[in-house]
């Protein structure tokens, strides 16, 4: 066998196959999430900054809708699922601040299937509206992509019900960004899907606390007209 | 509520963003090696098991991100979401040894630390991702094989503003690099492995962490250790249940760890 005299290493892929010591892998890794952080932060801070007039609104439109008894229906696919039922989970269970009626339509498995199975997957979110809605609440879709199906279908069937409708994605000139059935959309300009969802939870963060101040400043407006002399 | 309150809360989620990229930063060390390891635990085999009481969808999350990778082209690894109220007995029943518990919440989650305290006795490498002050780790503070970290003051914020998505997202993120690294994914002793190290732990004088499975005639003891079932002698702690931890050395249960818990 001549083969095995013959350096032909070169000519694999996988090159890598014969590196043993990880210490250098390891300080790669370590410089890799170390620039990572930075483009989390940067990319959250000048985002939170772009978008502070859009959530200041959708805010305050979303603190007079709860202030008038509406409810907070979450959606999104995948890790935008777990958006959507942690954002069901902030405004229900806050760490400060008034709990609110809030909840996720990813997490019923039996509703899930039944629906993905008898009319579609397009129509997993826009069938649960329809069963669940009222004029007075709110519809806030998360979407890396902006461009699914099923969301679409969600916020035109929100919108058509009186809905506010409140859409986080992540491209400009996405469906979900042109859509008029969104209302409020607020646009993470990326192209990591994951730098994109960390400044998502962000923007809901700050859309949380901003529900919080506007529903107390309604309430001591409430008191102090309470309280004036007739 | 006052001026300084509601300035502080406008700006609570871009402050926390700060204070966590400096600690997510400081972890990075912690985090280089959690995804060698998890790398090397993915090609022996392993399947990760998530659990995170106290915010479901993180666990949820974690599970997701492995099992159907956002970039196209990258492996789909076995990840699966635990429920928290059935965690313990899930992870018993699933778990092979060799598999890896990913747990994420604060340092005083009472469920989190039973589990983590399992691990050895299941024969399962552990992964604490968490946020908060550490300090506030009822003690003795829990163990992990890994701990990855965000020291900010508030873990509830942390939770909620992106830092902890971006904590797993990296460990994805690097195991994946770890796998275009095919030399360095072996030579990796699985958790509870006796013989790491070139110390023979049966032939020292320390004690293996195993979890009670049946109580047997005669102060026989059905005990799991490192993920292998074997006997020991229960007679020395007494009073003894399933589910029950204790330190056993030389083939007799020393002491009892905790009670029973699920």
């Amino acid at each position: 066998m001549t083969d095995a005299v013959e350096p032909t290493g070169f000519l694999y892929p996988f090159i890598e196959a014969d590196e043993r010591d990880a210490g250098a892998l390891v300080s790669d890794l370590v410089a890799s999430a170390r620039a990572k952080v930075g483009d989390s932060a940067a990319l959250r801070t000048s985002t939170l900054a772009r978008c502070a007039g859009q959530v200041e609104a959708a805010a305050s439109a979303m603190a007079e809708r709860f202030g008038r008894g509406g409810r907070l229906f979450a959606f999104g696919n995948g890790g935008s699922a777990t958006d959507a039922q942690g954002t069901a989970e902030l405004f229900r269970l806050p760490p400060t601040g008034r709990p609110l009626p809030a909840l996720s339509l990813v997490e019923d498995q039996a509703v899930l299937t039944a629906l993905s199975n008898d009319v579609g997957f397009d129509l997993v979110f826009s069938r649960q509206l329809i069963a669940h809605v009222r004029a007075d609440d709110i519809a806030v879709g998360f979407s890396t992509s902006g461009d699914s199906p099923n969301m679409l279908h969600a916020f035109e069937e929100a919108a058509r019900r009186g809905l506010l409708t409140i859409g986080l994605c992540g491209y400009e000139g996405s469906g979900m960004a042109v859509s008029d059935a969104v209302q409020h959309c607020l646009v993470v300009r990326s192209e990591s899907v994951h730098r994109i969802q960390e400044t998502q939870d962000a923007l809901m963060f700050t859309l949380w606390e901003a529900v919080q101040r506007h529903l107390t400043e309604m309430t001591e407006m409430t008191e102090m007209t309470a309280a004036r002399p007739a | 509520m006052t001026v300084v309150e509601d300035a502080r809360q406008a700006d609570g989620a871009r402050a926390a963003a700060e204070s966590a990229a400096e600690s997510a930063g400081a972890a990075a060390e912690d985090l280089a090696a959690a995804a060698l390891s998890l790398a090397r635990r993915f090609a022996a085999g392993a399947t990760m098991w998530c659990v995170a009481p106290r915010w479901p969808s993180h666990a949820r999350h974690v599970a997701v991100e492995f099992v159907h990778p956002v970039i196209v082209g990258k492996r789909a690894l076995p990840a699966v979401f635990v429920d928290a109220a059935t965690a313990a007995s899930t992870v018993r029943e699933l778990a092979r040894p060799g598999d890896v518990l990913l747990a994420v919440s604060t340092a005083d989650d009472p469920a989190v630390a039973d589990l983590l305290a399992r691990a050895d006795a299941w024969g399962v490498t552990s992964v604490w991702l968490g946020a908060g002050r550490r300090e506030a780790a009822a003690a003795p503070a829990p163990r992990a094989d890994h701990v990855v970290w965000l020291e900010v003051d508030d873990a509830a914020v942390a939770a909620r503003t992106g830092d902890l998505v971006m904590l797993y997202h990296l460990l994805w993120e690097l195991t994946h690099v770890v796998f275009e690294h095919p030399g360095l994914l072996v030579d990796d002793a699985p958790a509870g492995s006796d013989c790491a190290d070139d110390i023979c732990i049966t032939c020292s004088d320390e004690g293996r962490v195993a979890e009670v499975r049946a109580l047997l005639h005669e102060g026989r003891v059905e005990v799991v250790a490192g993920g292998r079932a074997e006997q020991v002698d229960g007679r020395l702690v007494g009073d003894l249940r399933p589910g029950d931890l204790v330190l056993v050395h030389a083939g007799v249960a020393v002491t009892t760890l905790s009670g029973s818990d699920d």
